[in-house]
């Protein structure tokens, strides 16, 4: 084998080596930050590790708003089941009682310690999850 | 009627670009009348749907409701600007801006590309044919014509209050421009490798082009940024929103492709590379009008869901990239380049950032596909949030400034000294790490990305502040343009360093005639006003805020909530008070029964600075695009 050849084989090896590493890595941060999205109905099935952050998605249950200086809590509810959310902080201007909104955070003692409320810009807008069960 | 022409024009244009791209097919027994012949042709298809456009603009002006999409989307009562604006706030119309300005980059590729130039037909021919692709579909599949009959409706429906904002209605043109702009650098470069005469120097063509479109997509992406920063009240500016990573890889593509080019064109090494790359801007553009139009992914920003558009969209997408990577195969082997790269040198640096680039932009790609992977191998339905995008860019984003900083001061084609011989580089390593110590123990952070993030943005920051001082002294030559540009990297990673260590926010409950005190401000909410405007209704408080750090300045904040009548929808309008190291951002919540207001306050830090780092980062761009452009 000439010299050139030896070089360029030593390149595509390392090349290889540090593409593999890279993918393991890449492949490795993101199965450890993963949030699963859940419906109420799922939620209340599945056992969730502690300290692993969910989404769940549904709709505001009505009556289920209650504030307290800053502190919100509702339900959110797929029709089926509902889980408790609280949140700190001010709520998008689309939530209100009966619109779809997803909510993310941590759950201590069967309630949803809400960090982040999201509801969709659009008025039609319907968590994905709840069209398929309401089909 | 002018709805019609308009239809009809876009229909002739379509014809015309077919016309070009058969025409082009001929021109391989290379006979000079068909090449000018399908230059012209082109031209035409340019100015018909140029014509239709315009005539567009005008029915959305008049708004005239008989076309469904401008009664869908405009309003008798909104100002023009609005008015036009409406055109690409939904899919339809946007889509036919995004096909105006693929005609638009064309022609003026087509006007500028000398008659001589032997790649000129087969280039053209080939923009026409995307031309005609993207045409069909906006015809047959997302047809922004279409009427309402028999009667037209009296008024529109509005469109949504949060896109009635002057950097939102700009944003999607420079978004699109900046998109499809890589298009010329794919069209010629494809053309080159079906010609495969290796003499051609495709990089002096295409350089301009790509820089071109990069200045475009990167103002693009800011505008969007500011906008969902003021807009969308939740004080953030970048969310990794899957829209927003459809944007940012194409945009980190072109970055690696303007560096490729720049290398290919001075050592006539990696060429391979920039070729692949230039294929993969344009494929990484078509890939997010596809995640965006086909409602695959869900996210607050996608339009409407239709399958069938999006399997139009990506059967399109892959005959094109198809096309052109079955011919980048079969060049391949004489497009490997015999000119190694020695190490230590400029390309040799340069390599290596580009690898962190492909390597980045493979990331966000995974981040935006996995929940479609994740789904269909284990129906469970999952997102991938920040966490994962920031521990795999923070890492990558400071090694990259670690080459780019020696790449500075080496030479082409040759090995260069490195650390501790080279006086310019371990001062600046000195220095940075001598303010990042001191930075570190005055915030007391210690978390590896703020140490990072300060050492990476400082290495640079002084790295060419040592360049500019010695070339003044000296007068040696130096690359200006390059020195803005990463200067204004340095200024970025230093600002959302900064931003993302000390930037908090604070939910307090408060009623008139109250006071709250937060660090060194005190808050006073002195009374609410109903303000009654031609299309809304709004309740405004004013805040008084006094500043206890500077001499007890008071100024106001007037955080309002809107409710808007045509569609009954709710926005918050946030007030910002602009301070030289952060802004202060109050966001108006709910009314509790008890009189009291929940108000969201914000100290976002050097949050100003992201912006205005993107700017220099554009003026850099824009140095290196006019002396590139002379220089073709």
């Amino acid at each position: 084998m000439n010299n050139l050849r030896r070089k360029r084989l030593l390149s595509v090896v390392a090349l290889v080596f540090t593409s593999f590493i890279g993918v393991f890595l890449i492949l490795k941060a993101l199965n450890s930050n993963l949030d699963y999205f859940y419906t109420p109905s799922e939620m209340i099935n599945i056992e969730i590790p502690d300290k692993k952050r969910v989404k769940l998605g549904g709709m505001v249950q009505e009556d289920s708003v209650k504030r307290n200086g800053t502190n919100i809590s509702f339900k959110i509810t797929d029709f089926n089941h509902s889980i408790d959310v609280s949140y700190n902080g001010v709520v998008p201007d689309l939530f209100k009682e009966g619109s779809g909104i997803v909510a993310y955070g941590l759950i201590v003692d069967e309630i949803l310690i809400a960090e982040d409320i999201f509801a969709k810009h659009d008025e039609n807008y319907m968590p994905p999850t709840i069209e398929i069960s309401k089909k | 009627m002018i709805g019609e022409i308009s239809h009809f024009f876009t229909i002739i244009a379509s014809c015309l670009f077919l016309l070009s791209f058969i025409f082009s097919t001929r021109t391989y027994q290379s006979n000079h009348n068909i090449e000018i012949l399908v230059s012209r042709v082109f031209s035409y298809g340019f100015y018909f749907i140029l014509i239709s456009f315009l005539l567009y603009v005008w029915l959305a002006i008049q708004s005239d409701f008989s076309i469904k999409y401008i009664a869908q989307h405009s309003n008798k009562e909104l100002p023009v600007f609005y008015k036009i604006s409406s055109i690409w706030s939904a899919h339809e119309g946007s889509m036919f801006l995004w096909i105006l300005f693929l005609a638009l980059w064309s022609q003026l590729f087509n006007i500028n590309l000398s008659k001589k130039n032997i790649l000129k037909a087969p280039a053209i021919g080939l923009l026409a044919f995307i031309l005609f692709g993207f045409l069909m579909f906006l015809l047959f599949t997302s047809n922004p014509f279409e009427v309402i009959l028999p009667i037209a409706p009296i008024n529109g429906a509005d469109i949504n209050p949060v896109l009635q904002d002057p950097a939102l209605a700009i944003h999607p043109p420079f978004l699109y421009l900046g998109y499809v702009g890589f298009v010329i650098a794919f069209a010629y470069n494809t053309a080159f490798l079906i010609k495969g005469d290796m003499d051609i120097n495709w990089e002096r063509v295409v350089r301009p082009w790509s820089l071109a479109a990069w200045i475009l997509l990167t103002i693009g992406i800011s505008l969007g940024s500011w906008w969902a920063y003021y807009e969308l009240g939740w004080g953030g500016y970048w969310f990794w929103d899957p829209v927003e990573n459809v944007a940012l890889m194409p945009w980190l593509a072109g970055t690696a492709l303007i560096h490729s080019l720049y290398v290919s064109s001075r050592t006539k090494a990696l060429k391979s590379w920039t070729i692949l790359l230039s294929i993969s801007v344009f494929s990484l553009s078509l890939f997010g009008a596809f995640i965006v139009r086909s409602g695959i992914i869900d996210s607050i920003h996608s339009f409407a869901n239709d399958p069938q558009r999006g399997l139009y969209l990506l059967g399109f997408s892959a005959i094109l990239i198809t096309i052109s990577l079955a011919f980048y195969a079969y060049r391949l082997p004489v497009l490997i380049s015999t000119n190694l790269v020695a190490s230590k040198s400029k390309e040799a640096f340069l390599s290596i950032n580009n690898i962190i680039f492909a390597t980045l932009i493979f990331a966000v790609f995974l981040g935006v596909m996995y929940p479609l992977i994740f789904d269909f191998m284990y129906g469970e339905r999952i997102s991938v949030g920040p966490p994962y995008y920031n521990t795999i860019f923070a890492p990558l984003t400071f090694l990259a400034s670690i080459f780019l900083v020696f790449s500075v001061g080496s030479l082409w084609k040759r090995s260069s000294q490195l650390f501790f011989i080279n006086s310019a580089l371990s001062a600046s390593i000195l220095l940075s790490t001598l303010i990042t110590l001191y930075l570190v123990s005055l915030f007391n952070d210690f978390n590896w990305w703020f140490v990072g993030g300060l050492f990476s943005s400082f290495l640079i920051l002084f790295r060419y502040l040592i360049l500019i001082i010695y070339s003044f002294y000296e007068g040696n030559y130096f690359n200006k343009a390059s020195a803005i540009a990463h200067i204004g990297l340095g200024l970025l990673i230093l600002a959302t360093t900064f931003n993302a260590s000390l930037s908090y926010e604070k939910v307090i409950n408060i009623k008139p005639g109250e006071t709250y005190t937060a660090e060194a401000y005190e808050f006073t909410l002195i009374n609410f006003d109903l303000i009654n405007e031609s299309n809304y209704d709004s309740v405004r408080a004013k805040f008084s805020v006094k500043d206890i750090n500077s001499l007890n300045k008071v100024f106001f904040l007037y955080p309002e909530k809107r409710k808007y009548f045509i569609r009954g929808q709710i926005t918050s309008e946030s007030a910002i008070k602009i301070t030289p190291t952060k802004d202060i951002y109050m966001t108006l919540g709910d009314q509790l029964d008890n009189g009291y207001w929940v108000v969201n306050i914000q100290y976002n830090y050097l949050i100003r600075l992201i912006w205005i780092a993107a700017g220099v980062m554009c003026l850099g761009a824009l140095a290196t695009f006019t002396q590139s452009y002379s220089k073709k």
